[in-house]
């Protein structure tokens, strides 16, 4: 009995050592790619879904009428080229004959018909339906006061020629055509396979990929697609994980089971640990993050106060205590967007701020009310609200309570009843300036701060119609000022980056500030005479020569090139 | 035997109900909902998605529609997860936490029991001491901290075994064990001081002083009684084990339904909710009604009257 403590344990040892002694060391997956997805994907429905995890997987397998460049320009897909007519009232898009479905079948203008349709269909509850409330009748078909599709303003002139009607110019129509809620449907495949059409066995799609197996909650695989009508593309597959924890994700890459991992699975001590290596990569997000006031409780009635505030920020602290290359900034508007003017926004000045306080009627922060700032439960969250609130007792004198409610919880407060100042951010729904500066008008229900500004409105109004890209620009840039510095209802702060890890046997790949990852330009170098073994470590830690002389090796092959465009935006990215 | 049974079963159906009138309450009770998001939508999309879910009825009414589907088996549908029903989502995910619970449960009995029962007739022993510290231990540190170790130095460093994922049976071993260790301690203890209070019965001492070797004494004699109270504890633990472990499914990215007691909640997605608790709530009833059996087994005085 006394050996039975050490026999077990020595079985122990031997069958951990017997199931993993074939561990290979690190190398690619010839022909794959192996990345991590997060979590699973909520629908593979491209008319209904709403998540960056469920549209990862959907850019690979499906394309619309345009399609997003790297630089996130539109430009031709099922539509090889489209008119514009009736002052930008009249889209006639010309679709191509070669693009098929994967199971054989012409792509044609009756499937985009049907698609806008059933995302139209109040049944059918699709939450983006709302981005085509510009198409003539949409509005009404979707709430119900329509009942006839056919007075909607989409119609198929013939099997390639696809008509859209407008009710007004929109001069970022474009930019909704290539969204997945706009992308093709098969009828008879969503009609006939009811809730399971989405499902591997009955999925038919038109993109650079086939889906060909989901295990929910745990991996989904693509297969390149010999009928995609660019030719087909150089990865033989992609198999995307559901490593929900970052470091294990991190683990696995480090373990050479991963080939990619962004934001998702890279813990922040890590960022630091790999900013050196060639393998890391970063680029700004246009997801731009913001405290708002609610206008309608004192102080903050008082506009004066309001830009006190914001004056009273220095936003350069963030990268420094968030450490992801964050990007600050104090307008609304973000970088290489239309109408982006980094003086549209405050600069920051203690001395105005205390002059601006003193003048509203609270020298010193004096006379306020005890202020509060609700803020949802995260830890990066967190360390931003908590420096805003040092820098507002510094420089402001002022002390402002900090609450947290879980996510739902505090959504649910903001739309009900928004403290005096809550923490939000937002990620752009299409590249335009147009999605950033629609939240902040009058009506639109995102605007928890309830400030209202007719003139704001009008300039909004009017630049969302303007064909000359010069004026818009212009329209939108005194917007932004009138937005962030003239009448302050929100502090901007900074625009959140990705921060991604590749190996370097993965080539071709780029990236876009919208985070729409397209993997059919990516091909993967197997045939490396290179151990890649240790690889990762001797890069970050170049802890002994022999690391260094791998690591001058790999330096020396090709690094899968970055495309730093920064212009557009992720299609509604995860709430952060 | 078979009396028993049914009168669990019988006890079973008000239980259930209870639990799913509760958990119903409950969930709307809780502020936000399923469909709150960071972009608000305008209303008329709202009141599609409410008509299309019935969330635009009445509470009494939504649980009137729940509790007719449930009685059909008909678990409702995932409001996170469009187009899946949650008898789909626990069919996928329940029989890969019953697989790895199985293991870990497994795992769980052949450390602790034994390591128990040493320490127990070593007692006050360099090895009675060591077996407890190591059950102590195993007690005290939290599965998200032995599993980030075990991933640490078996995966990462030896390279033993595999970090995480759900590909083979050498993917089950770290996770199994991360989702025994603090059941094994937990036995571990039960078992001591289970076995020593049976050793001093006159029974046992009977046994020794008629010749019986000590380790036939403690198989034939001890163990069998002592692993009564052990017994008691297993039933809640198979079904807590069996339902899956948020940290360790989290942990080892395995696609199993422990997530969903968490994910589930903060998703708002109500009949997912339901559905892991009513789940849990059976396995439950299962798993103490099979430990009641093996009692009449063990012990045949303990064999329950009509």
């Amino acid at each position: 009995m006394k050996f039975l403590l050490p026999l077990l344990a020595v079985a122990l040892v031997l069958v951990l050592v017997g199931a993993g002694w074939n561990q290979k060391s690190i190398k690619p997956e010839p022909g794959c790619l192996r990345i991590n997805l997060g979590t699973e994907p909520p629908s593979l429905d491209w008319s209904v879904t709403v998540d960056n995890y469920s549209f990862d997987v959907i850019a690979n397998l499906m394309v619309g009428l345009t399609q997003y460049r790297n630089n996130l320009t539109c430009k031709p897909s099922v539509a090889s080229s489209w008119d514009v007519l009736d002052d930008g009232k009249r889209y006639v898009f010309h679709l191509r004959k070669d693009v098929l479905w994967s199971d054989g079948k012409p792509v044609t203008a009756h499937d985009f018909v049907y698609a806008w349709r059933r995302m139209l269909t109040p049944a059918t509850a699709a939450q983006n339906s709302f981005l085509f409330y510009d198409v003539i009748n949409a509005y009404e078909f979707n709430s119900g006061k329509l009942k006839d599709f056919q007075q909607v303003g989409i119609k198929a002139l013939d099997d390639y020629t696809l008509e859209v009607k407008l009710r007004r110019p929109v001069a970022y129509f474009i930019n909704i055509t290539a969204l997945s809620p706009a992308f093709p449907l098969r009828q008879d495949i969503v009609e006939g396979f009811a809730d399971s059409w989405s499902e591997p066995e009955h999925i038919v799609t038109n993109g650079p990929f086939l889906l060909t197996k989901w295990q929910h909650e745990y991996k989904i695989e693509l297969t390149a697609n010999q009928r995609f009508f660019e030719g087909e593309p150089k990865l033989k597959k992609i198999k995307y994980f559901m490593v929900p924890e970052p470091s294990t994700a991190l683990a696995l890459y480090e373990n050479g089971e991963l080939d990619f991992i962004d934001n998702r699975s890279f813990p922040t001590p890590d960022v630091e640990r790999y900013r050196t290596s060639p393998m890391y990569h970063n680029y700004p997000l246009l997801r731009n993050n913001y405290v708002g006031f609610n206008v309608t409780k004192k102080p903050f009635d008082n506009k004066l106060v309001r830009q006190a505030f914001s004056s009273a920020i220095d936003r350069d602290v963030f990268p420094k205590i968030l450490r992801r290359k964050e990007f600050p900034s104090s307008c609304w508007i973000p970088p290489s967007l239309m109408g982006y003017d980094a003086n549209s926004g405050p600069n920051f000045d203690a001395a105005r701020a205390q002059k601006l306080l003193a003048d509203a009627g609270f020298p010193d922060g004096k006379g306020l009310p005890p202020i509060t700032l609700l803020y949802p439960q995260r830890e990066d969250v967190r360390l931003v609200v908590e420096a805003m609130q040092d820098q507002l007792k510094r420089n402001l004198h002022v002390n402002v309570e900090l609450i947290n409610q879980e996510w739902k919880v505090f959504l649910a407060t903001c739309r009900n009843d928004a403290p005096q100042m809550y923490r939000s951010s937002w990620g752009a729904d299409f590249p335009d300036p147009e999605t950033f500066m629609s939240n902040f008008t009058s009506r639109n229900g995102n605007n928890h701060t309830r400030w209202k500004n007719k003139t704001y409105d009008d300039l909004v109004e009017r630049a969302g119609g303007e064909p000359n890209q010069a004026k818009r620009a212009a329209l939108y840039k005194e917007a932004d000022t009138l937005l962030c510095k003239e009448e302050s209802p929100l502090i901007c702060t900074y625009l959140a980056s990705q921060n991604i890890l590749v190996r370097p046997w993965v080539r071709g790949l780029e990236f876009n500030a919208m985070d729409l990852q397209f993997f059919k330009t990516v091909w993967i170098e197997d045939s490396s005479p290179l151990s890649f073994r240790g690889f990762s470590r001797g890069i970050c830690r170049g802890s002994s020569k022999f690391e260094s002389i791998k690591l001058n090796a790999v330096k020396s092959r090709q690094i899968p090139r970055i495309a730093r465009n920064d212009k557009g935006c992720r299609i509604s990215q995860r709430s952060y | 035997m078979l009396l028993l049974i049914l009168k669990r079963i019988v006890w079973a159906i008000p239980v259930l109900f209870i639990v799913a009138t509760i958990s119903f309450g409950l969930m709307r009770i809780v502020p936000g909902g399923p469909f709150d998001e960071e972009k608000s939508l305008p209303p008329e999309i709202i009141a599609n998605i409410k008509a299309k879910y019935h969330l635009d009825k009445p509470i009494p009414e939504q649980y009137i529609i729940y509790m007719s589907r449930l009685v059909k088996g008909d678990m409702g549908v995932s409001y996170k997860y469009v187009n899946r029903t949650v008898n789909d989502i626990l069919g996928d995910a329940f029989p890969v936490s019953l697989q790895l619970g199985l293991l870990g449960l497994a795992l769980a009995i052949v450390i602790g029991v034994p390591l128990g029962t040493i320490a127990a007739v070593n007692r006050g022993s360099k090895l009675d001491f060591l077996s407890m510290l190591v059950a102590t231990v195993g007690i005290s540190i939290p599965g998200f901290v032995t599993g980030a170790l075990l991933i640490l130095v078996f995966g990462l460093w030896l390279k033993l075994a595999p970090v995480a994922l759900w590909e083979s049976f050498r993917h089950m071993l770290l996770p199994a064990l991360t989702l025994s260790l603090s059941p094994a301690a937990y036995l571990a203890r039960l078992t001591r001081a289970s076995v020593l209070e049976v050793m001093e019965k006159d029974y046992v001492r009977t046994a020794r002083s008629k010749g019986l070797s000590s380790s036939k004494t403690i198989v034939k004699h001890v163990l069998r009684n002592a692993l009564v109270p052990v017994l008691t504890v297993l039933g809640p633990l198979t079904a807590i084990i069996i339902t899956g472990s948020f940290v360790v499914e989290y942990m080892y990215a395995i696609p199993g339904m422990g997530r969903f007691f968490i994910t589930a909640v903060s998703n708002r997605d109500y009949d997912l909710i339901m559905a892991t608790t009513l789940v849990f709530a059976v396995l439950l009833v299962i798993a103490n009604t099979i430990v009641d059996v093996l009692y009449t087994v063990l012990d045949p005085r303990m064999q329950v009257k009509g």
